[in-house]
Parts: C-alpha cells; sequence; structure tokens
C-alpha cells in the first residue's frame, strides 16, 4: 500500500516541471514582441531574467540556445487581477460591526487555494485580494502574487493595500429590523442604501473629530484616519450611478468640509460611462468589473462594452478585473479582448491589466510593466495578447517559471 | 456555461416581439430585393471550399448562391451589397444546442414523439443573438433530462413562425446515456433499453395479432372509412433497420397501423432519423454505443459529449462517429490524492485523433462559436479545422453539407458580412444575408448600440444632486469651477477663501 502511495506521488509531481526549473530564477526571453506597458513596444527584442527581477530589456538580440533561453511570439508584463476576490470564503460574513476598518482580508486568505493556480495559468501573476462586501466598512485588502513560497508574507506584493468597503445593496442585503421575530445574522443595520451611506459619513466624521472628541473613538479609527489623509487608498465597490455618485460626494464630502482628502478607488464601476466626469472632476480611479455579455451585472447595474474606452478616452485611470475567474471566457486576458471589443486600444488594455493597477494600488515599484529592476512576473504568449486566437503558454513569476512554454518532452 | 442555461426570458416576449418587428419593418426595403438577386462584393471572402478570395463577388438568385469567385459577375438586374471594407463568410453552424425553446427538458422519460417545433419560441432573444452574432444555421434538440427525446428541428434566427424558420424538420432524436436528475445511471441505462424493447414488444403483438385475426385496431380503422392499405401506398410497410434484433411478419403490417407514439422510434431503429446521443461521462460513451448498435441507429448516431467523456476518445474514434462538443472547453480535473489540478483542452484531444467534431456556443452573444472556434487556434488546432468545427464540420454533422457550411454555389443564400478576421475579438457582424435576403444591419440593430455605445448622460451636471443630499454643501459657485482643478490647485484656491488657514 505504501509502495503505492509513493508511486502515485512520483508520477504526480514528476509532469510539473523540469529538474531545476523551481529554483532557476534566470531567464532570456526572445520574443517577437515586447509590449513593455510603458507605451513602448519592441519588435524581435529579448528580456533578461536574473535573480528574480528583470535585469534588461533590449531590441538586440543575442541567441545563444542555453537551456534557459525561451522562443515565444510576444511578452507582456504578469497581469493584475484588480479585483479578484480569491482565496476568501465568501459563505460567512463579520457580523460583529459593520465598519471594521482594521480587520485584514489577509488573515482570512489561503493561499493554497487552487483558484490561485487557476489563474496564473491565464497569466495573472498579481491579485487584489478584498475583504468580502457585505459590510460597509469590511477591512483591509492585500496584494497577492499568484505563486511563490508557501507563507503569506512571501506572496505579499502590498500589506495594507487599500480600505475596503461597498456602496450599494450588497452590505444591506438580507438585513431586516428585529420586530417580533427571533434574533438572528440578519437581525442588524444598515438595512437601506441611505443607512450605508451614513455609516460611511459617521466614520470618516468620526475619524475627523477623535481628536477632540474621544467618545466618537471606535476600533480602527486610525486606519479612517490614514484614508482621510489620502495615506491609505480607499477602495469602494459601487455598481450603479447613484452608488458611483454617492462614493464620489463622499470623498468631495470630506475635501469640501477639510477633513482630508481620500485616495478614492472605485470598484465595479460598472455604470461609470453614465457620468464619467464625476470621475475626471474627482481623479477617481475606476476598477471595472467582468464585461457581462447582455450588459446586466451586479447590483442591477448595466455595463456598455465601451466603458472602459470611454473612460479612457477622458483620462480616467481604468483597471480591468476578472473577478478571478479562470474559465477561458471570463478570465482577465478575456476580459482585456472584450474592452478591446468595446472599443479601447490595445495598448490602453495591456495598461489596464497591468501598469493601472499597479498604479491605483501603489504597486508600481514592483509590478505592472516590463522595466529593468521590477519584479520578474511575465507573460509569454504564442500570438497577439488578449486575441482569443492566442493565450498565455508561459508564466513566470519572480524569475521563477511557473508555466512551462516548451513542449513537454516526449520521454 | 451550465448545460440547462437558457438564454431566453419569458418576460422579454411581448417587448421583443415588438423590437423585432419594428426591425422588419426597419430593414424591409432594403431587403426586397425585387427580383431576388444579389450580389454582395466584399474585400475578402473567406469561402471554406477551398481558398480565401481577395475583392470576391457572391451571386444569389432566387435564394439561392449561383456564384461566388473574383470573376464572378452580378447579374445586371441585381441588387449590390459593395462592401470593400468586409469580410464574407459562410455564416457559423450551431450544431446543438437546447436553447430558443420555452422551456429544454420534458418530465416523460420516453417521448419520441414530441417534437421542438412546438416549444421553439420564434421571438426568444436567443435567436436574435444568434443573428447579429452570424450563427445562421441552428439544430434544436431537446434538454438531456430524459431517456428518449423528442425531435429536433433545424431553423435559421429569423422569422415570426416556425414555418418561416424552418430548415429542416426531424433533425434527430435525442437520446440520453445520461442518468436524469435524481435517477442512478443503471436504472438510466435499463429505462434506455427497456424503451426498445417495448418498441420490439409492441410491433411484435401487432403481428402476432394479425397472424391471430385479432387486429383490432386496423379493422376498427377500416370501419370508420380509414383505409390504411392506401397509406401504406404512401408510407410504405413497416420494416426494420440494421438492428440486431428482426420482427419476423413486420412486412405484413401497413405503416400507418403504427401507433403515432412508437413510430418515431421505429424511424429512427429504422435509420431514417439520426439520433443526438448525450453522454456527460465516458462511461456512458459506452452505453451510447452498444444501445445504437443493438437497435440498428450507430450509423446515424452523432455524440452529444459533455464532463469526462473525452476520455472515451479512442472508443469514439475507433467507433467514426462525428461529436458535438461541450461547449466547455477546458477540462479541468483535480488529483483526489495530491490536489494537483490538471487542464484538457478538450478540441485539441479530438482534433489529434482525427475524430470529425463541431462546436457548441457558450451564449449566442459575445461567446458564441466565433470565440469557441478562436480557442482552438490558441491551444494549437489548426485554423481552418477550427472554423471548419463550426461551419462545414457542424453542416455536415447535420447532413446539411449541400445546403449551408461554405460559400459554394447552389448552396443557401446566407452570408455573414464582418468588419474583419472573423475569429478576432475586434470584429463585429455588420451585415447578415440569409436565404439571399439581407435580414440584419448592424447600424440599425438598436439593441448593440445599447450594449455596446453607452452614451455619457445628457443631463450630467456633476454635483447637482448634492445640494439636496448633503446639508454641508458650499453651493453652486465652487461646482463650476472643479471639474478643471487638480489637486494642489483647489487647496490654494480654498485656502484664500478661507482667511483662517486650517491647523496642520
Amino acid at each position: 500500500m505504501k509502495t503505492q502511495w509513493l508511486l502515485l506521488s512520483l508520477v504526480a509531481t514528476a509532469s510539473l516541471a523540469r529538474a531545476g526549473d523551481d529554483e532557476r530564477k534566470a531567464w532570456t526571453i526572445l520574443a517577437e514582441k515586447i509590449y513593455t506597458s510603458t507605451g513602448r513596444v519592441i519588435e524581435k527584442g529579448m528580456v533578461q531574467v536574473n535573480n528574480g527581477k528583470i535585469a534588461q530589456v533590449t531590441p538586440s538580440v543575442e541567441e545563444g540556445g542555453a537551456a534557459t533561453e525561451l522562443k515565444v511570439y510576444a511578452v507582456t508584463a504578469g497581469l493584475i487581477d484588480a479585483s479578484a476576490r480569491l482565496g476568501v470564503s465568501l459563505t460567512s460574513v463579520e457580523q460583529s460591526t459593520e465598519v471594521q476598518p482594521h480587520r485584514r482580508v489577509a488573515q482570512a486568505v489561503d493561499i493554497f487555494a487552487p483558484e490561485f493556480e487557476r489563474v496564473l495559468a491565464g497569466g495573472v501573476t498579481t491579485v487584489l485580494v478584498n475583504p468580502p462586501d457585505s459590510n460597509v466598512i469590511g477591512g483591509l485588502g492585500v496584494a497577492l502574487k499568484t505563486a511563490g513560497g508557501d507563507t503569506l508574507e512571501s506572496r505579499t506584493v502590498r500589506a495594507d493595500v487599500a480600505l475596503r468597503g461597498a456602496i450599494g445593496s450588497q452590505p444591506s442585503g438580507g438585513n431586516r429590523p428585529a420586530f417580533g421575530r427571533a434574533t438572528d445574522f440578519f437581525n442588524r443595520r444598515p438595512t437601506t442604501r441611505m443607512g450605508v451611506e451614513w455609516e460611511w459619513r459617521k466614520a470618516f466624521w468620526d475619524a475627523a473629530q477623535v481628536e477632540r472628541d474621544e467618545s466618537k473613538r471606535f476600533p480602527g479609527i486610525e486606519r479612517m484616519q490614514e484614508a482621510l489623509a489620502g495615506k491609505l487608498t480607499v477602495s469602494i465597490q459601487a455598481w450603479t450611478t447613484q452608488d458611483i455618485r454617492t462614493a464620489v460626494f463622499l470623498k468631495e464630502e470630506m475635501e469640501r468640509e477639510k477633513l482630508g482628502s481620500p485616495r478614492l478607488v472605485i470598484d465595479a464601476a460598472a455604470e461609470a460611462w453614465k457620468e464619467p466626469q464625476l470621475l475626471v472632476r474627482s481623479k477617481t480611479g475606476v476598477v471595472l468589473p467582468p464585461f457581462p455579455a447582455l450588459g446586466r451585472t451586479g447590483d442591477g447595474a448595466f455595463m456598455a462594452w465601451n466603458t472602459a474606452q470611454l473612460l479612457h478616452e477622458k483620462g480616467v485611470v481604468v483597471a480591468l478585473s476578472a473577478h478571478g475567474a479562470a474559465d477561458l471566457d471570463e478570465r482577465l486576458a478575456a476580459q482585456a479582448g472584450y474592452a478591446m471589443r468595446g472599443g479601447l486600444s490595445f495598448e490602453a488594455a495591456l495598461a489596464a491589466v497591468t501598469i493601472h493597477p499597479a498604479r491605483l494600488f501603489g504597486l508600481e515599484e514592483r509590478v505592472g510593466s516590463l522595466e529593468v529592476g521590477k519584479d520578474a512576473d511575465l507573460v509569454l504568449w504564442n500570438g497577439e495578447p488578449f486575441e482569443p486566437t492566442s493565450r498565455p503558454i508561459g508564466v513566470i513569476v519572480d524569475g521563477v517559471l511557473r508555466v512551462d512554454p516548451r513542449p513537454a518532452p516526449v520521454d | 456555461m451550465t448545460l440547462l442555461s437558457n438564454s431566453t426570458c419569458a418576460p422579454c416576449g411581448p417587448r421583443a416581439l415588438g423590437a423585432l418587428l419594428l426591425g422588419l419593418l426597419a430593414l424591409a426595403p432594403a431587403a426586397h430585393a425585387g427580383n431576388g438577386k444579389l450580389a454582395i462584393k466584399a474585400g475578402r471572402v473567406i469561402t471554406m471550399a477551398g481558398a480565401d478570395i481577395t475583392n470576391g463577388v457572391i451571386t444569389i438568385e432566387d435564394g439561392r448562391i449561383t456564384g461566388v469567385g473574383a470573376d464572378s459577375k452580378a447579374p445586371w438586374d441585381a441588387d449590390v451589397l459593395d462592401h470593400p471594407e468586409l469580410v464574407a463568410f459562410p455564416g457559423f453552424v450551431e450544431a446543438h444546442s437546447i436553447r430558443g425553446m420555452d422551456r429544454p427538458n420534458e418530465n416523460v422519460p420516453v417521448a419520441p414523439f414530441l417534437d421542438v417545433r412546438d416549444s421553439i419560441d420564434p421571438i426568444s432573444f436567443f435567436f436574435e443573438d444568434c443573428l447579429r452574432s452570424g450563427i445562421l444555421t441552428i439544430n434544436i434538440q431537446q434538454g438531456p433530462a430524459c431517456v428518449i427525446g423528442g425531435q429536433g428541428m433545424v431553423v435559421k434566427p429569423f422569422g415570426l413562425t416556425i414555418e418561416q424558420m424552418l430548415v429542416r424538420s426531424h433533425s434527430g432524436l435525442k437520446v440520453v446515456a445520461a442518468p436524469r436528475p435524481g435517477r442512478s445511471r443503471a436504472t438510466q441505462a435499463q429505462e434506455l433499453r427497456k424503451a426498445f424493447l417495448e418498441l420490439r414488444q409492441y410491433l411484435d403483438k401487432l403481428v402476432q395479432d394479425k397472424k391471430d385475426g385479432k387486429d383490432y385496431a386496423r379493422r376498427e380503422a377500416l370501419f370508420q372509412g380509414k383505409d390504411l392499405e392506401k397509406e401504406e401506398n404512401k408510407k410504405g410497410r413497416a420494416q426494420e433497420g440494421n438492428a440486431s434484433w428482426k420482427i419476423d411478419g413486420l412486412e405484413m403490417i401497413p405503416r400507418g397501423e403504427i401507433d403515432d407514439q412508437k413510430e418515431p422510434l421505429l424511424r429512427l431503429v429504422e435509420g431514417k432519423i439520426p439520433a443526438f446521443f448525450y453522454c456527460d461521462s465516458a462511461m456512458s460513451v459506452r452505453l451510447a454505443l452498444e444501445v445504437a448498435r443493438a437497435n440498428g441507429f450507430f450509423a446515424n448516431t452523432v455524440l452529444v459529449l459533455e464532463g469526462d467523456a473525452w476520455k472515451a476518445a479512442d472508443v469514439i474514434a475507433e467507433s467514426g462517429l462525428p461529436c458535438v462538443l461541450s461547449p466547455n472547453l477546458m477540462y479541468v480535473e483535480r488529483d483526489p490524492l495530491t490536489g494537483k489540478e490538471t487542464e484538457t483542452f478538450v478540441p485539441k484531444v479530438f482534433a489529434d485523433k482525427k475524430i470529425r467534431f463541431a462546436l457548441q456556443s457558450v451564449n449566442a452573444g459575445p461567446q458564441s462559436l466565433w470565440f469557441q472556434a478562436a480557442q482552438c487556434v490558441a491551444h494549437g488546432i489548426e485554423r481552418k479545422a477550427a472554423l471548419e468545427s463550426v461551419t462545414k464540420t457542424a453542416a455536415e454533422v447535420l447532413r446539411l453539407g449541400k445546403r449551408v457550411g461554405t460559400l459554394e454555389a447552389g448552396k443557401d443564400g446566407n452570408v455573414v458580412l464582418l468588419s474583419g478576421d472573423p475569429l478576432s475579438v475586434t470584429s463585429t457582424v455588420q451585415y447578415v444575408v440569409l436565404d439571399g435576403r439581407l435580414v440584419y444591419d448592424r447600424s440599425k440593430d438598436v439593441r448593440m448600440k445599447h450594449l455596446m455605445s453607452g452614451v455619457e448622460q445628457a443631463n450630467s451636471t456633476p454635483g447637482g444632486a448634492m445640494e439636496n443630499s448633503h446639508p454641508h454643501d458650499e453651493g453652486p459657485e465652487a461646482e463650476g469651477e472643479k471639474p478643471k482643478k487638480d489637486k494642489g490647485e483647489k487647496d490654494e484656491k480654498e485656502e484664500k477663501k478661507d482667511p483662517e488657514p486650517k491647523k496642520d
């Protein structure tokens, strides 16, 4: 029996990677096209990776035929899913309080969840994981690599990357007053959109006043203060126009009242196309939800397929997201394609899944483009990226070849 | 993604009808060639029958293609659709779909007498979406929650009645080798075998009764003035095909004497109607092949595969049967021991084993057949084979190879004009010609415009709503300036307005 188990595990591991690949953090990638995400396209060039970092991006090719040489059609930076919703069970919601800026989603993330490997195969190397949106202010999100070490720390690109909350029907969804019924989880407030908005404003106002009035203090209020000061990005899920308005007005109210100037990113901003000026004038970044076939998406919102193009044209920083989907027709690379179908240029679509999300969440020092010194997170493509006729055939994370583009050895 | 998903929604019925009628009215002038002659000029013609043609002309007369070529001459009196910027394509063929009906499943387990024509909803949103996605031939079959389902039908996605939509009736019987919800696999297998056994017993009894002079049904019919012998001339004698079982004396029975509820299954046994045999797993493929062989319809079987049925690819290759593959192209499997996941791109397995296969759509919209074929190319299948799996091969699977699937003289006048390569994400269907009539023009597609081109709201006056909802609003004069300011400037101005700078 024991030998059988041993044999099985041997068979399983043998197919994963070639000997030595796991530790190797130096590669030379020769490509017909190198899309750097810095506005530069290099035809017939070379990317060199050394010690987990990008060492060189150059148009001059030195073919050596070494074992560490990978030849592909195109290279891009590793994709970033700006709203991945991965690795966290959504079946339970923290019910001790509606406003919990101190909670860290990182402590609930299962980095061994198979979803990470699935999105990795689709070219996603960094994901933004946020607390579930059933609380008004759910806590702190985290930016993680989809592959790497076995500890949360080794996978973290940036901890406490954003203060996350929601505006809309989700935080109050299912809640009801307790009249005459047995007490249960849903006997809580808020029960309306109005209540949700009020919770947000109260949290910000309390944070601004706590220095003078100690009675306003609540756990995590320091995080609200950081958010007010613009030191901690505020990521708010708001699908519909009315909710996007609420979020933007909240930010503007804080500025007008001189309580601070929150750095705002609206996630799942499906209806942002209706009032793009709101986002332009408030310098709000946007993460779009996956493109829905018939336009209908979360919270009853309607997302037109030209949303990304329209916002980009007006100068709004747009990132795309796949909500962690790995299916061929739903994954991030497909979303970038759909944005192009809606009129976005290839360059802008590439930015929306690489450098834009990196900038929105302060990760651009490490990821988001092919520049010397950045983390060696690369996607190797067998054709033009985001066209459904091509796919990621190789993925490198921190210099380690996680998906091998070379044909499997025959023997 | 799920098999039972149905893109149609009941509440949109009357609205859809209105929109469709409007669409018809809008298109009517252009669609009317008058003399039934149309010439389509396109920058590139992908015929799917030989090489692509640059600057080709397709001529259509009376609903049929009469010529395709670079030097094909348009009749002097034909309407001309001249689009050198567009790509002409034969139109996609959906080889198997359970969409477009009011509901895909029936709760009678053995019901070969049913016909999807009674269930198809011509104004369903599904057909509208098919049209704008360039899917011009759709084989609609009953859902898989049965043992033997009703008879399918091939339709085109245009027309307000089922007669207008008809391409071919009785296109096949749905036969299911996968357990119905709540049943076991063994029960399903037994019920499947039993259905044919019951047919056999029924026919046996007919013959015996005839021999015994107890064919009361026939006598009753004669008494009523119904001449079954004459029907015999029209329909022929009852007979079996290649089944392993045989009913001696069946040739004595006039066709008209056979119960209408049993007759479709006999037609299957006789090889007069193909089977779309649904297999949800590799193990159900074995059952399907067994039942098809035993009852004589093996040669007329198309396998409709789901789940891990692809693992039976070797057996399928040996059988030589064509397949319709699951819309879920990537099969993901988790090792029960190591937890390691492996992915298999299913069409590649079939392409490598040279099995004829057609693909199914994920939906009738942006992830329809073009997307599926494109994914095949991404995963290493030759472009030609990938395109064929959604055109030529799919048409052959439906035995409509002489009518649709390629652009050739003699075929139905179905042409899709695309803005670019059919497999590119940025290409869209601009025009659809069906039976020589222009039936779709994207510039007049209101729904498409709504979906693809959201327009910034005209009454979008940022800040307007704030005065009401926010008690702390400064007032309108500050708002007018806001859009142009960046953060730094605004702080300055606000400081100017406020003589007492805030503490830092």
